[in-house]
């Protein structure tokens, strides 16, 4: 092809540059040669020839010299040169580089970094063959009026779903749940999900050694097996090949290793350790319990609405065929609902690092509004320069190609600094960002995120370089640019940058302050326990393999709280099904209120705790009416409960009229007598509103202690506590290790993610906009140094002089200041989400947010205005 | 001795291409060929023949290499490419059309 043909030699001449200028040298003395022959011929000397011959020749240089512009040569040289160029003043004049490179690489910086976690988090597809055929199923189900979207299916659905559904290749179901391993080395609690075998079909990840889950393995009285993570397997057997076949004690019971998952394999948003085959079928008691995720992969070319109908058509077959479910069903308006597997992975995490690109988005475009009146106020200063050079022989394109690529090289020099301040905030984000993040482990810097970053740089670049070569006046003025002066028309441009820059920065002030009042907000909520941060707790699971008796597991529940009680130090300890904030083991039971819920009705779902006496002492939860448990309840025949405040207050008005009615769990359970009432508690996170909770007496199997200590957290008195524990049971493993508060940051911990950075947005755009107001009034402060001392000299009072510029600086300001608040007043509805109890259209915050950026404004223009005022008018004179 | 007059804009490349058509040539033997069949008439400066040739090489048209030459020293020597005879059609054609329409406004006005 000539095409490829041409590329080619271009190549070749660039590469063997030094030849082809040898080679064009001989190819022209040659050509002399002949005429200095010539004229020998006709009769001349040679020197006489040699003297004609040149004449007749011409300028060699100059015809060299076209011969290699014909060649191209000449541009790519020049390209090269001028970058070594640009580099050089870039080197030489650090006062307006280093601003410039600093904002640039913070800029640019942070943008990578937040596109990165967008990238892994929303773009990136899900690492799975074919992702965009995996989906999450869920039914949507109706609890008092309320509508839960993601309601997970139950065992005896899954078998209807999976003998019925004709849309899904594959589908399973599965639950996360934790489980001890015992036997060599140290007890410990390990993360489990426990699936039916369709769920590693549907994602169709190979295991790295080994098989996958058969039917075989789901049956009741088969081996018992296990596949380990990559990383499980690797810590407790050291990544030993010969792991298939080996037993491990896992609640006390052996299970048989068939398989290692791959390194990259991740379960969703999950990092459990060992996957355990689903053992109960359906029909069995708690069948019907609705807890399990399902997960299918569409057959190609069915839809996500055609498996919903799909779907929806086998509900109402399964619905008519189900005694317990037809009811239920009917009263929950239980619908399905699948939906891509990503928005089950991503959750609701889009908004929040939507906002945040936003948020830094507008700060690189404040980074470039500085960069480009930086590199106009110097294209300005060197103009002399560029005249000279005109004067010289350089086309204006040669000059404004020069200006050009300085500025990419600027940009360019940025964006690899801004990369490297990515590279050190994404290590930062991972080892202390949100947990709940998910997908937090695939964040990296790719070639997606380099190309960002490229593009960063460039459009940067671009935008500003153009700006400099407007303003350098290169095209108009080339000529006069001695007498050049201010015109109004650089002083709008620059102007208009000052406006932008303070108007983004009241939009990004607003945001940060929006969300700082959430948290004040936040932290005045009384989440129903004191002080957490001197709350333990630890969650011990007593499985029947271990012991059978359900009398001896309370024994010995009982038997370790007394103990640990005798640590010095410890001031309140109790235990529970589950702790405040613990969504891990939060449930939902229909209970029935007598008199309350009309018989023959499905009750509304409340959650159920199984506490012990003196829970609500320790942490801190203020009993309304009535009183705690005692340890004598258990032995009374009265059965006894405590509801939450909400509870009581929805059904008998005032928590005092609660006392002595009656609950029960389902429609046929026994009546408990209600004997307190306990202040609400933000069971789900001190965002959302306090569930309404029914205590009872009594523990199971699992229960997790909250020890009250002033040296919670410490490692001495972990170990009190594990000696203490261990002194009962030398098997039983420690999990949950934490205390309240850790808890209690872990579910605020997207909005203070959210806050951080959006704080540091704002408070980089505050000082940009300061440096903006400053740079502008400063300059015209210089530029208008000759008028001011004319002024002054006829009487001008030094007080009119500062007036002037300050009003400059606030006129600015003003203007800057106004379209923020439509900008902010448009764009905030989209942060609703991350807020708690304050209005997108908060008046505090938005005249907080004003008075800051009039403070900054005013503290920008004053230094100049004085500059001003103080000019001395004989020396500015003079000095003319 | 009268100056041949200056090439009209663009046709150096014609009589480039067309001089070579018939055979392949160095550039010096090339500036005498165009100068001999014109009739004296025309001249090619070294400063505009030497960079049309490298132009016309960097384009695809004409392919170099170095060769023994009757000046007795390797020289380089010019031949025409595919591209180039194509070429060549081409400039013919629209110098055919120039000229005619020239010769019309000569033969009218």
């Amino acid at each position: 092809m000539r095409f490829s043909r041409v590329i080619l030699h271009r190549l070749r001449s660039l590469f063997r540059r030094s030849r082809e200028n040898a080679d064009l040298q001989r190819e022209i003395e040659l050509h002399f040669e002949q005429l200095v022959k010539e004229s020998i011929a006709s009769g001349m000397s040679e020197s006489e020839a040699r003297i004609v011959a040149r004449r007749q020749f011409g300028p060699v240089a100059k015809t060299k010299e076209e011969c290699l512009d014909a060649r191209r040569l000449n541009l790519i040289e020049n390209f090269v040169r001028d970058v070594r160029y640009a580099l050089r003043m870039i080197r030489a004049k650090p006062s307006f580089s280093v601003p410039a490179l600093l904002s640039l690489a913070l800029g640019i910086g942070a943008n990578i970094a937040i596109f990165s976690v967008v990238n892994a988090v929303l773009i990136r597809p899900l690492p799975y063959p074919d992702p965009e055929k995996l989906v999450g199923v869920f039914n949507s189900a109706t609890f008092s009026g309320q509508v839960v979207k993601a309601w997970p299916l139950s065992l005896d659905m899954y078998t209807a779903y999976k003998e019925n559904a004709q849309g899904f290749e594959e589908f399973g179901v599965w639950s996360a749940g934790a489980a001890a391993v015992t036997g060599a080395g140290d007890p410990e609690q390990v993360a489990t999900v426990t699936m039916t075998h369709g769920v590693f079909r549907a994602l169709e990840v190979k295991p790295y050694l080994g098989r996958w889950f058969s039917s075989t393995d789901e049956r009741s009285g088969a081996q018992k097996t296990v596949i380990l993570s990559y990383k499980y397997w690797q810590r407790r057997f050291g990544g030993d090949g010969r792991v298939l076949g080996r037993l491990v004690l896992i609640d006390f019971v052996p299970h048989q290793v068939i398989g290692v998952m791959p390194r990259s394999f991740e379960f969703l948003s999950l990092a459990p350790d060992v996957f355990l085959p689903q053992t109960a079928a359906s029909g069995a008691p708690g069948s019907q319990d609705a807890n399990q995720s399902g997960v299918a992969r569409l057959k190609s070319g069915v839809s996500v609405a055609q498996a919903n109908q799909d779907i929806a058509r086998v509900l109402s077959i399964w619905k008519s065929s189900n005694r317990f479910w037809r009811q239920a069903a009917e009263e929950l308006r239980v619908k399905p609902n699948i939906h891509s597997l990503k928005q089950d992975v991503v959750g609701d995490v889009a908004a929040v690092l939507k906002i945040l690109m936003g948020a830094l988005a507008i700060v690189l475009l404040l980074v470039c509004a500085n960069v480009a009146n930086l590199v106009q106020v110097r294209a300005q200063a060197r103009r002399d320069e560029f005249a000279i050079r005109a004067a010289l022989g350089a086309g204006w394109a040669r000059i404004a190609r020069q200006v050009m690529i300085e500025s990419l090289a600027l940009a360019a020099l940025g964006g690899a600094a801004g990369l490297a301040f990515a590279y050190a905030v994404l290590r930062l984000l991972i080892i202390d960002g949100p947990a709940d993040l998910p997908r937090v482990g695939e964040i990296s810097i790719d070639s997606t995120s380099i190309f960002f970053a490229l593009s960063c740089s460039f459009l940067s670049g671009t935008l500003f370089g153009w700006i400099a070569v407007l303003k350098s006046g290169l095209s108009s003025r080339l000529q006069n640019a001695r007498g050049a002066t201010q015109n109004t028309e650089q002083l709008r441009a620059q102007n208009a940058l000052v406006v932008a820059q303070v108007a983004l920065a009241l939009v990004l002030l607003v945001a940060a302050g929006l969300l700082v009042r959430s948290f004040i907000a936040l932290s005045a909520v009384r989440p129903g326990f004191t002080h957490p941060e001197q709350i333990q707790t630890i969650r011990l699971f007593i499985p029947e393999a271990q012991i059978r008796e359900p009398e001896r597991v309370a024994q010995m529940q009982v038997e370790i709280l007394h103990d640990i009680a005798a640590i010095p130090s410890v001031t309140g300890v109790a235990f529970a099904t589950a702790l405040p904030l613990e969504l891990e083991h939060k449930n939902g039971v229909p209970v029935a209120a007598e008199g309350k819920t009309p018989v023959g009705r499905i009750p509304p779902n409340r959650t159920i705790k199984q506490i012990s006496p003196g829970l609500f002492a320790a942490l801190g939860t203020r009993l309304i009416a009535g009183r705690d448990f005692t340890w004598n309840d258990p032995l009374s025949q009265r059965r006894v409960a405590i509801v939450s405040e909400n509870m009581a207050r929805e059904n008998w008005g005032e928590p005092r009229d609660a006392l002595g009615k009656r609950i029960r769990r389902g429609t046929d359970g026994p009546w408990s007598v209600i004997v307190g009432v306990a202040e609400n508690v933000y069971d789900d996170g001190v965002d959302r509103q306090p569930p309404e909770v029914v205590y009872f007496p009594g523990v199971r199997r699992g229960a997790t202690f909250a020890i009250r200590s002033s040296r919670a957290g410490t490692e001495s008195l972990l170990q009190e506590i594990a000696a203490k524990i261990h002194a009962v049971d030398p098997s039983l493993p420690l999990a949950r290790v934490r205390t309240l508060s850790e808890l209690y940051m872990f579910t605020i911990a997207r909005r203070s993610f959210a806050l951080v950075l959006l704080g540091i947005a704002a408070t980089m755009a505050v000082t940009l906009s300061i440096i903006g107001v400053y740079g502008i009034l400063a300059y015209a402060v210089a530029q208008r140094r000759r008028e001011i001392s004319i002024r002054l000299a006829v009487g001008a009072e030094p007080r009119t002089i500062k007036a002037l510029f300050l009003r400059q600086g606030l006129i600015l300001m003003c203007i800057g200041g106004g379209i923020g608040f439509v900008l902010a007043r448009v764009l905030s509805p989209w942060m609703a989400s991350l807020l708690f109890s304050v209005r997108p259209f908060d008046p505090l915050t938005y005249g907080i947010s004003g008075s800051v950026i009039l403070a900054a404004a005013l503290a920008a223009s004053y230094v100049p205005a004085r500059k001003a005022a103080s000019l001395n008018p004989i020396e500015a004179l003079r000095a003319d | 001795m009268p100056k041949p007059s200056d090439l009209l804009q663009g046709t150096l490349d014609l009589l480039i291409l067309k001089t070579i058509a018939r055979e392949p040539l160095h550039g010096w033997a090339i500036a005498k060929r165009i100068q001999a069949l014109s009739g004296d008439v025309l001249s090619v400066g070294q400063g505009s023949l030497y960079p049309a040739l490298h132009r016309l090489e960097q384009q695809g048209w004409l392919r170099a290499e170095w060769k023994d030459s009757d000046l007795g020293r390797p020289a380089k020597v010019y031949s025409l490419t595919r591209e180039g005879r194509k070429q060549l059609e081409r400039e013919l054609n629209s110098w055919n059309r120039l000229s005619s329409a020239v010769q019309l406004l000569i033969a009218t006005a």
